[in-house]
């Protein structure tokens, strides 16, 4: 019965997103048809799979629902509910949703997670169970900070095939110390192996030897382009508005795709369904205010949070900024509605704005803004669906005064997804389903600022394109001890048309030059025009992930994974740190999509009953097709950006080890992350040896080793003490090996690419949390926290520049950092 | 179709980038640092530039051959004992320069005519180095007119330089500024990709790290104005670029930058510099 709703389901899906196809590619190459019967044979197998299993499992009921938290209502994700004595159970997914599957018979239903009460249920499994359950925090615990504080479920993590995963929860987030004070989730997540960044002041992070624009952030499943205010000092996400946070390092699983590195998956909060709640804080830099209450009789709530810099922040700190404005704002908005027990709607939004204008200089300002709209809906007992529509787009302004000139340049997309996840028998629950996003780029638009302007206006090509992505994907149980994961991703994208793509002599958009030993641009020989009904560029990829995990021992687990991803969306950047003006370009007539394989293999072990916990797991990951840029490249406003790349590859394997504390007075973890990042690229079809000589150099990411020790102590009911230590290896650049002496200057003559290394990075901060009454009575809770941000002003070099004096005309090395030792208080209230 | 890369050309010293790195900068700080660099061994470099001065015969030119040095060494390094030999390949005419044992070497008969191709010819050590290019000419200033408003800094005195775009033509400039006591020019570079035929203008304000030396009435600049080929135009953007990137957390990768020369029979013995021959203009301005 079931599995031919699947197939419906799946079929349907697929005609959609078949037809978007159709429509898009009249008498164009169709490579597509090679791809298709390849995957449907896959698709076959899997079906043919799926429906032995099901025939052998019998005299089976299913209890279901949704687990919540009774203080505020929001449903909770990751708490494992599975029934004593056996193995069987799950976690429950993004909105609560449970469902578990068993042989008739009598259970206790156990629903347990670090930090809330355990919660024992007698079951009679004699009919299908419709069960939701409010759960508490665990009083008992109160005296300790819980650290990753969902799905480290007693006994069923070890058993997951995911590898490479971490959750946290808001509250593990504002942990850690913070720069003045803002709690700062990309801050956080940089502390656990394996992802590092590019210093203070780069927007973004890395994750295993992965460039920025590898990570696919998701705000409530909206792309986020730009996830810095500040050009990376702060991040976009306002920790109050959020829930949890869940960061995928690369055991991707098939039901996302798009992006090669990483998934961080951000989900935010639904608003407290059982009364009026007011968050609030005042920092240094800004003020925030959230505000949650119910609706509709508690059958729906809403969340709303706002957070901003004061007013011309630093107009008065330095003379050249008077009547300057440089600051930074977002908005949360997230409301729902329950329809009736198997369909519950869901609204969530966001808009965040960066200003910085300087009078008589420049007026920009840049931001992301998301909604999302989704139906949550309960098919039968076993089958849970969501459908979400999704608007993101990234956009930035610059009006420069002094040019006259108007610049504005944006990413849009829409994006449909229709997700499913059935829980088909105690062994076995599958998730599938389809997604299709429109994109729109418009790389830059010019237009006079003024009337006296001598610009003339100007549109770089609008670029369009379509990705499709179907999946299938099966948690299985095997034996009691070996549980696998397979799951298939196809993904498409379509390069539309509507522009002109210019054609090169010998179809080569960068040459050699052989006398000179370098490359630069080809020779445009005209262009081919592409309706908007054409496809200018088709491609079509097979993505499969398995995962492996086996249980040696009730404490210790060994996982393995293979991650194949596709990446279609590229991030245009040759400077050392991401901008928020890089410009993100499709894949297309010369841009071919990135290709990554990932392999991963780890090792779990608990201890003192899960009071201490150790995780090591292993990479290595290739990608073809890695953009890099020729010497020189110039990127900012160019129409054919082809002339200034070649596609090249990157390679990066690392061993990560972290050992947690999680239980106790005093709580925190080690993390250790020894890793290679490298890349590297062949001349191609524009001839010669490639960029540096063809020969691997470091990515800019690349960091020998990185480690992070956080610690958190809690000293009394009033007082909390925090501290976090980093150390890392110093990011590649490139150093001068001498210089010359031309037209009375010295130029500098720079080291191969990469070849050098900046001082390590290492700094410690602190920080002290007092919260004065602790009478749980009453209704306002404030707490004070005081912090000191590298607290033995280490001077950290953001970047090393080389330059000839101008009054001495001596050559100099010159240091730039960014935080020196930095104190803050802030404080936080809760009503 | 590449017009919006022009306008950030034109306008260097409007560093887009650079300025958006500010609000990095606000928290920041830059300082000069003792850090040890690595050292590669020596290579030839050849300073060749022969500008024609509109007015002037043309005649007198110098080339100038020394080895790279550490980055931190003050003495030049010149080299004599060198063959230096420019070929006027449109007519055949041959120039040889004279070695002065002091790195540089000269010629008082060269016969600069615009439009025409020279090669240049640098035998050092046997090996032989090579490069070639054309004659460009250049247009005259029009005017100079000076005001406090125009630049970014609203108290400090800047000119603006008027000279016409030959239409019909792509044509690229190189100008530079030379203020009082300056040690080092400021250096710019403009195309006509975007106001080809129009009269251009361009702005010349002390720059930010000069602070302390502002332009008083009575202060003269040097004023430098160079006609120039695409190929030379880039070699300058990047060196350009180079130069302004102090403290900038933006900056592009640095990369090494090559010239013009040639080392056919063995290329990876290359030297560096660049080999221009150019018109020029050349006027004195003395602010009011």
């Amino acid at each position: 019965m079931n599995h031919n709703k699947i197939k419906e389901c799946i079929e349907a899906c697929r005609s959609y997103h078949g037809q978007k196809h159709n429509k898009s590619h009249k008498g164009y190459c169709n490579h597509d048809s090679l791809v298709k019967p390849l995957y449907m044979k896959y698709f076959i197998s899997l079906s043919i799979f799926l429906i032995s299993n099901i025939l052998i499992a019998q005299e089976e009921y299913t209890i279901r629902g949704t687990i919540s938290d009774k203080t505020n209502g929001e449903t909770v994700f990751g708490i494992a509910v599975y029934l004593k004595g056996t193995t069987i159970g799950t976690t429950t997914n993004e909105y609560g949703f449970y469902s578990i599957t068993a042989p008739k018979g009598e259970y206790t239903l156990v629903i347990s997670s670090l930090g809330y009460k355990e919660i024992q249920e007698k079951i009679s499994l004699v009919k299908d169970i419709r069960l939701s359950i409010e759960i508490t925090e665990d009083l008992n615990t109160l005296d300790e900070v819980v650290i990753t504080a969902t799905e480290d479920s007693k006994k069923l993590n070890i058993r997951k095939p995911q590898i490479g995963v971490t959750t946290l929860s808001a509250s593990t987030i504002k942990i850690a110390p913070a720069v003045m004070g803002e709690v700062d989730l990309i801050k956080t997540i940089q502390l656990l192996p394996g992802v590092t960044n590019n210093g203070e002041g780069s927007a973004g992070f890395n994750v295993r030897g992965g460039a920025v624009d590898q990570n696919l952030v998701l705000l409530d499943e909206a792309i986020i382009y730009n996830t810095s205010h500040f050009f990376g000092l702060f991040s976009v996400f306002n920790n109050d508005a959020i829930k949890n946070v869940k960061l995928y390092k690369g055991d991707i699983p098939a039901k996302f795709g798009g992006r090669t590195a990483s998934v961080l998956d951000v989900r935010q909060k639904e608003g407290n369904n059982k009364r009026l709640e007011l968050n609030g804080g005042i920092g240094l830099i800004s003020s925030r205010l959230t505000v949650e209450a119910p609706l509709f009789k508690k059958k729906g709530s809403f969340l709303l949070a706002g957070r901003t810099t004061y007013a011309q922040l630093f107009s008065g700190l330095l003379d050249d900024l008077r009547n300057s404005n440089i600051s930074f704002y977002d908005i949360n908005l997230k409301t729902n509605y329950e329809i009736n027990e198997n369909n519950k709607i869901y609204l969530s939004s966001y808009f965040g704005r960066d200003v910085f204008n300087i009078v008589n200089l420049i007026d920009s300002n840049y931001g992301n803004i998301s909604a999302n709209l989704r139906w949550n809906h309960v098919f039968n007992d076993k089958l849970f669906s969501n459908l979400s529509l999704i608007y993101s787009k990234y956009d930035y302004q610059i009006i420069l005064d002094f040019d006259q000139l108007d610049w504005i340049s944006d990413i849009t997309n829409y994006n449909l997804k229709y997700d499913f996840g059935y829980f088909a028998s105690d062994k076995l629950k599958i998730d599938f389903g389809a997604s299709g996003i429109s994109y729109n780029l418009n790389p830059g638009e010019i237009t006079p600022s003024t009337q006296t302007s001598p610009i003339n206006p100007l549109t770089l090509d609008q670029k369009r394109a379509f990705e499709g992505g179907l999946y299938v994907s099966a948690d299985h149980k095997i034996t009691d001890k070996l549980t696998a994961r397979y799951g298939l991703r196809h993904s498409t994208f379509d390069r539309l048309g509507g522009q002109s793509i210019t054609d090169y002599a010998n179809n080569q958009p960068v040459i050699y030059n052989q006398e000179l030993g370098i490359y630069q641009e080809g020779e445009a020989t005209g262009e081919t025009a592409y309706s908007k009904e054409q496809t200018i560029e088709k491609f079509g990829n097979l993505e499969p992930r398995l995962g492996l995990s086996y249980v040696l021992t009730d404490n210790s687990s060994i996982k393995g994974s293979y991650t194949r991803t596709a990446q279609y969306m590229h991030l245009l950047s040759n400077t050392a740190s991401v901008t928020p003006l890089d410009v993100w370009t499709t894949s297309g007539t010369y841009v071919k999509p990135q290709l990554s394989n990932q392999y991963a293999f780890g090792y779990y072990k608990k201890f003192n009953n899960n009071a201490y916990s150790l995780e090591a797991e292993t990479y290595y990951k290739t990608t073809q097709n890695r953009i890099d840029y020729i010497d020189g490249a110039s990127l900012i406003g160019n129409n054919n950006i082809e002339t200034e790349i070649l596609n090249g590859e990157a390679r990066a394997y690392g061993l990560e080890l972290m050992f947690r504390k999680n239980k106790g007075r005093y709580t925190g973890w080690i993390s250790y992350t020894l890793a290679k990042s490298e890349q590297r690229s062949f001349g191609g079809n524009a001839g010669g040896p490639g960029i540096n000589n063809g020969n691997w150099y470091n990515a800019p990411f690349d960091r020998t080793h990185d480690i992070s020790i956080t610690g958190v102590y809690k000293l009394t009911d009033k007082w909390t003490f925090s501290a976090n230590a980093i150390y890392q290896t110093g990011r590649p650049v490139t150093y001068p090996v001498g210089q010359f002496e031309y037209e009375g200057s010295s130029v500098v003559i720079f080291n191969e690419r990469n070849a050098d290394r900046l001082p390590a990075y290492h700094r410690l901060d602190i920080s002290a949390t007092y919260k004065p009454n602790r009478k749980p009575n009453k209704q306002w809770k404030g707490e004070w926290v005081f912090s000191i941000y590298n607290l033995y002003n280490r001077q950290n070099a953001a970047s090393i520049s080389f330059n000839q004096n101008y009054n001495t005309g001596v050559n100099e090395a010159l240091r730039t950092t960014i935080f020196g030792i930095i104190p803050s208080v802030s404080y936080n209230f809760k009503f | 179709m590449k017009y919006i890369i022009n306008i950030f050309k034109i306008e260097n010293k409007i560093k887009v980038l650079s300025l958006i790195g500010l609000s990095a900068i606000i928290f920041s700080c830059t300082e000069p640092i003792d850090l040890t660099v690595p050292t590669e061994s020596p290579r030839l470099v050849i300073e060749a530039s022969l500008d024609w001065e509109k007015g002037t015969l043309g005649n007198n030119q110098t080339i100038k051959l020394s080895l790279s040095t550490p980055y931190y060494d003050t003495a030049p390094n010149p080299v004599s004992g060198a063959s230096v030999i420019v070929e006027n390949t449109t007519n055949g005419d041959v120039f040889i320069f004279n070695d002065q044992q002091d790195g540089s070497y000269t010629t008082t008969n060269f016969v600069p005519i615009i439009n025409n191709t020279y090669n240049l010819e640098v035998i050092y050590n046997n090996e032989t180095y090579t490069a070639q290019e054309t004659l460009i000419s250049v247009s005259e200033i029009n005017r100079i007119e000076q005001s406090r408003e125009g630049g970014s800094d609203e108290e400090e005195l800047d000119l603006t330089i008027y000279f016409d775009d030959p239409a019909n033509e792509v044509n690229f400039y190189y100008i530079t500024f030379l203020e009082g006591e300056d040690l080092l020019p400021t250096r710019e570079i403009m195309s006509d990709e975007f106001t080809n035929g129009n009269e251009m203008s361009l702005l010349y304000e002390e720059d930010e790290a000069d602070a302390e030396d502002e332009i008083l009435p009575g202060d003269e600049v040097d004023i430098n104005i160079f006609g120039v080929s695409e190929q030379y135009y880039n070699f300058l953007n990047r060196l350009i670029e180079q130069g302004d990137n102090a403290g900038d957390p933006f900056a592009t990768v640095p990369t090494r930058l090559r010239g013009n020369y040639i080392n056919p029979e063995n290329p990876e013995n290359y030297a560096f510099g660049y080999f221009r021959v150019t018109e020029s203009v050349n006027e004195v301005y003395t602010f009011e």
